[in-house]
């Protein structure tokens, strides 16, 4: 009797791990920010990749870059395709944790060159973007980064960016009278100094349905946002506005963690998401641009104006090699000061 | 024969509880092993593998600690967790502890319906919750509204981002924990005692002071122990309702384990939290016992 349970269960447990693996070889995970980005990530590529490639996509989330590094060093990494902010790829690539991006199956002929190196490749991009409430502002609209920092011109709360992470230092330096393309290397005490002459009247939003939040009650009359959560606003009716002049690109990037056990899944998914109609799809779910330059011709005609795409001439980019090199540096800094 | 009889009678029941009482405790641990060990398995050894690191982690010594405290940073959060988390409770003890009183006063229907409705409140999400406080509480919400509506303040009360909306916050989040321990301890309490003081001629604050009070200290004790030291640990509440500048210790782990993927720096600061937990309720467990002696 007790001999044939034990078997019994013995087989049930071959039974079961024989399934997980039969499941394990025609499934990878990707992993996100979960919230409307995911779902139309999902819709735009997983959905798609699956119907095509009958490979499916198991969805987890959000991004967390404790648990990445933690995966990679134990062995058991769970994750095989995921979203992450640029100045954590570059940090990341450093420090050993991604697989190098198969170029023979991703194509990076048609991908904008910012946006793209060994490691890594663009999810989508986006811009930061001084984003007002109009009712809330009157008629003392802001009209550059320096009204950011003058609260005289526009009283009321501003609202930045929690994390430190490439955005917040350089806003604060172009208000302060940086020229764009002297920002880098980054003069941190300047930058510091600056943001101090304004620090009371800071709130902090540390996920994009904050910052919605904070906007849209009017309780921020005025921050820096993601050109995305923006456009989700006007959207939905709220009256809020976005000032493109030295708007701040940067891009999310897709990377597969090293050790990956469905390296050669995730490589395909990327070639879709990253390819003319993934990117364009994506583009027309979110209002975030295309990191592929062939996806123009594909994109929703009203929406083409709100792209940062469309607002290249004032455009600054964020240099991500500089934030790899001094993202602790920083952060200690940043944090330090913050809880002062 | 009557000596012996005696012998036999008082010998008996002193024998068979002798044999009785290990038999009764071995059966009494037994089901508890399965938990025991399931807390040892997906407890323990966890925490004592993330402490570990705290030693080990990029490599052998106390690095960790001695990074830790080279900035002031850690200090402050540290002072300023164990600050919240302390005004959190006596708040929640404040306003509480009639809650609880009036909760065993009331007749049993109403009774029910004040329990029903604070477990109600427990079974809502933790952020849904927290995000409602942000609504009512910010410079535009429902509360300064209507404060400024009625003419009572001209200028918004600055209730969030601060100090402020995190006891706000938490100590809502935290009365369900202070109340129905305290309503247990204060139910058992003989209401004959009360009648007693107040025939005597005892006032209503006498009363209290002498006889209510000191019967419910150890359920103040315990609620308030179990407040404190699940306050030490509070993430999201004070994330979304603090200012950067009330940042308590869970986020300064957070950050230290995701931003700057440091295993061995947020285990480490987890670590003297834990102790500085563990030498807290030592001293509880040791000031009950004196109580119960």
């Amino acid at each position: 009797m007790g001999q044939n349970i034990k078997r019994l269960i013995g087989a049930a447990i071959l039974a079961i791990g024989g399934a997980a693996m039969a499941h394990a070889d025609d499934s990878f995970t990707f992993t996100s920010w979960g919230g409307t980005t995911q779902d139309a990530q999902k819709a735009s590529w997983a959905d798609k990749f699956e119907a095509e490639t009958k490979i499916k996509v198991l969805q987890d989330g959000p991004t967390d870059y404790g648990k990445f590094k933690a995966m990679v060093d134990s062995g058991a990494v769970g994750w095989d395709v995921v979203d992450v902010e640029p100045d954590f790829a570059y940090q990341a690539a450093k420090m050993g944790l991604l697989e190098p991006l198969d170029f023979n199956v991703i194509s990076k002929k048609d991908i904008d060159p910012r946006f793209v190196f060994d490691h890594g490749i663009g999810s989508f991009y986006f811009s930061f973007v001084l984003g007002y409430n109009p009712t809330a502002v009157g008629d003392q609209a802001p009209t550059t980064w320096a009204d950011l920092f003058d609260t005289k011109k526009v009283p009321g709360k501003r609202t930045f960016y929690k994390w430190a992470s490439p955005g917040v230092l350089e806003i604060a330096l172009l208000a302060d009278g940086v020229a764009p393309d002297k920002l880098y290397p980054l003069d941190l005490d300047r930058a510091f100094k600056k943001l101090d002459s304004i620090k009371k009247d800071i709130l902090w939003w540390g996920t994009g349905a904050e910052s919605q939040q904070q906007l849209a009650s009017g309780e921020a009359p005025l921050g820096m946002f993601w050109n995305g959560r923006i456009y989700a606003l006007q959207k939905d009716g709220a009256p809020v506005d976005a000032l493109w002049d030295q708007n701040l690109a940067t891009a999310d990037f897709l990377v597969v963690p090293k050790g990956s056990k469905h390296k050669e899944a995730a490589m395909k998914f990327i070639a879709l998401a990253t390819g003319a109609q993934g990117q364009a799809d994506l583009a027309n779910a979110t209002a975030y641009a295309p990191i592929n330059l062939k996806s123009e011709p594909l994109l929703n005609k009203d929406l083409v104006p709100l792209l940062p795409s469309k607002h290249a001439e004032t455009q600054i980019t964020l240099d991500l090699n500089y934030w790899a090199e001094h993202r602790d540096e920083i952060g200690k800094r940043w944090y330090d000061w913050q809880a002062k | 024969m009557t000596d012996a009889s005696a012998g036999l009678t008082t010998s008996r029941p002193a024998r068979l509880r002798r044999i009785a009482q290990p038999m009764r405790t071995d059966s009494g641990a037994r089901p508890a092993w399965p938990a025991i060990a399931f807390l040892f398995v997906f407890f323990v050894l966890p925490v004592g593998a993330l402490m570990l690191r705290s030693v080990t982690d990029p490599h052998w010594g106390l690095q960790n600690f001695s990074d830790l405290l080279a900035t002031g940073t850690y200090a402050r959060v540290l002072f300023n967790t164990f600050l919240v988390a302390a005004t959190v409770t006596l708040v929640s003890l404040i306003i509480g502890y009639p809650l609880a009183w009036l909760i065993v006063m009331l007749p049993q229907r109403w009774q029910q319906l004040l329990l029903a409705i604070l477990l109600m409140s427990m079974w809502t999400s933790l952020l849904a919750r927290t995000y409602a406080w942000l609504v009512l509480l910010q410079r535009t919400g429902i509360i300064n509204r209507g404060l400024m509506a009625l003419g009572v303040i001209d200028q918004p009360l600055a209730l969030v981002n601060n100090l402020t909306g995190v006891v706000i916050g938490m100590t809502y989040i935290m009365l369900p924990f202070v109340i129905l321990p305290l309503r247990a301890t204060l139910s058992s309490i003989d209401p004959s005692l009360m009648h007693a003081g107040a025939i005597c001629g005892a006032s209503s604050f006498r009363l209290f002071r002498s006889v209510l009070l000191p019967l419910s200290l150890p359920g103040i004790g315990a609620a308030g122990l179990m407040v404190f030291v699940m306050s030490l640990g509070y993430y999201i509440t004070p994330a979304l309702l603090g200012g950067t500048a009330n940042m308590m210790l869970a986020e300064l782990i957070a950050q230290t384990v995701q931003s700057f993927l440091n295993w061995g720096l947020g285990a480490a600061a987890a670590l003297i939290l834990l102790c500085a937990t563990l030498v807290l309720y030592a001293v509880h467990m040791r000031y009950l016992d004196e109580d119960a002696r």
